[in-house]
């Protein structure tokens, strides 16, 4: 299924980034996130929904809780979103 | 046992803050370092934790509050941040040892706002000429740990601001006290204890950012592991090696104890044994007591002496008693300089929300025997 990958720069980011879209009503799932998304090396993520992403990124704006990169997931495969 | 040392430790704790620490050590592992529910469990509890500290310490994120061993641990942070060798730097007369000691180490040229004891707008105006004279930063405890007396930090911020001098409050007396809000302080960093006023346990301290800040020590964080440098952002820049998960279980039911019972109603608590104590340690001959004039300055921490008796020949006949209380000079020589009570220093009684007024009942019987 299509979805987005919030990338974080901690799990504290990702779990405040998480409270944020759960307090909004959205469902989230925090994932580890390996080195094709982050060149540093560990990090972690949230999974979106397709139809989540609007609203999941007012949110997060409104909240002053951007992440730090967005990718695309389709049929497996990744792709950065422009922030 | 009756405990009036809670100005070092609280010693009894919330049952609460007890079941967290062994659910913790039956369900937890490493947060961040991996994806299975042992881990999980582990990072939700910090996050719980950092987000109960955040709301009530007034940070504008939980990522400003850091996970520390202790106010020591704390404190050397912030100090090791802003002060660099051989700088001028501006303290209160009432200042711990955990301020004292680093700055030492850095031979930094230290400046102590000197003022009799509890006179404010003498401490105010040096705290004013420190800054004129150039210190680049100020260090402030909010409650003096020997005397309970409560410092004007908000003038200290003030000033601290007018000038862009940052400010470090060692709020080791006074979290989980008195209200203390980062954004209105405007301070640079606050350090505190997990194992006094919030109830946490021994091994757990906190100190919220709101500066950059250097690492005293580096390894891993289980994040951007590909770096050799630690990572630029808050909490894991400060944060190498693995947490004390068990230890933050507890702080965590500690700080809901706080949440929950009202800081007002334990400090006016304290505050009750506190006058009582007061008014019936004045009525026993041969003792010299210290506190303020006006209630409202003083936390539930009481200093005084015996004629002719040493401090630590009290508190060890005290402790024979079944009484615990501190002699000798609390680590904070700076504050019995400012006292006059060197060298023997004080003995000191320190209130938590658990104790009652029967207790001070019997400590003062107790006090009559040993003293006379």
């Amino acid at each position: 299924m299509n979805h987005y990958l919030f990338l974080a720069r901690s799990i504290t980011h990702a779990q405040e980034m998480a409270r944020v879209l759960e307090q909004s009503g959205i469902r989230v799932k925090t994932r580890r996130a390996g080195a094709g998304m982050t060149e540093r090396g560990c990090g972690y993520s949230l999974e979106i929904s397709e139809n989540s992403f609007s609203q999941a990124m007012e949110a997060l704006k409104e909240s002053g809780k951007l992440p730090v990169k967005i990718f695309f997931v389709t049929n497996n495969r990744r792709q950065e979103v422009a922030l | 046992m009756i405990y009036f040392d809670s100005a070092a430790t609280t010693f009894q704790k919330p049952p609460s803050v007890r079941n967290a620490v062994l659910r913790a050590m039956q369900t937890m592992s490493s947060p961040g370092r991996g994806s299975y529910p042992h881990a999980k469990a582990a990072e939700e509890t910090l996050f719980r934790c950092r987000t109960l500290a955040s709301d009530l310490f007034g940070l504008s994120s939980p990522e400003q509050v850091v996970f520390t061993m202790n106010a020591t641990h704390a404190l050397n942070l912030a100090i090791k941040t802003l002060v660099s060798p051989g700088s001028r730097v501006a303290v209160s007369g009432y200042e711990h040892n955990a301020v004292t000691r680093p700055l030492h180490a850095l031979d930094a040229e230290v400046i102590v706002a000197d003022a009799p004891l509890f006179d404010r707008s003498k401490m105010i105006g040096g705290f004013r000429r420190a800054i004129e004279n150039g210190a680049k930063a100020v260090i402030c405890t909010h409650v003096s740990n020997v005397f309970g007396y409560i410092l004007p930090i908000k003038s200290i911020s003030e000033l601290c601001h007018k000038a862009n001098v940052p400010l470090i409050i060692d709020a080791s007396q006074s979290a989980g006290i008195l209200p203390l809000n980062m954004s209105e302080l405007g301070a640079a960093f606050i350090a505190m204890p997990g194992h006094k006023g919030l109830y946490g346990p021994q091994g757990t301290g906190l100190l919220l950012c709101n500066h950059e800040v250097n690492p005293l020590i580096e390894g891993g964080t289980g994040s951007e592991s590909l770096m050799q440098t630690m990572p630029d952002f808050l909490p894991d820049r400060l944060e190498a090696g693995t947490h004390n998960v068990c230890g933050i279980a507890g702080l965590e039911a500690g700080l809901e104890f706080i949440r929950n019972t009202g800081m007002e109603r334990i400090r006016r608590h304290e505050q009750i044994l506190l006058e009582k104590t007061v008014s019936q340690m004045g009525k026993i001959p041969d003792i010299t007591l210290w506190h303020a004039d006006d209630p409202a300055l003083q936390t539930g921490v009481l200093s005084f002496a015996v004629n002719n008796m040493e401090s630590f020949d009290i508190s060890e006949a005290l402790g024979l008693h079944g009484i615990a209380v501190r002699g000798g000079l609390h680590c904070a020589p700076f504050a019995h300089r400012t006292a006059g009570t060197l060298p023997d220093g004080t003995v000191r009684l320190s209130f938590s929300a658990f104790n009652r007024a029967e207790e001070v009942d019997s400590f003062l019987r107790t006090l009559r025997k040993v003293i006379r």
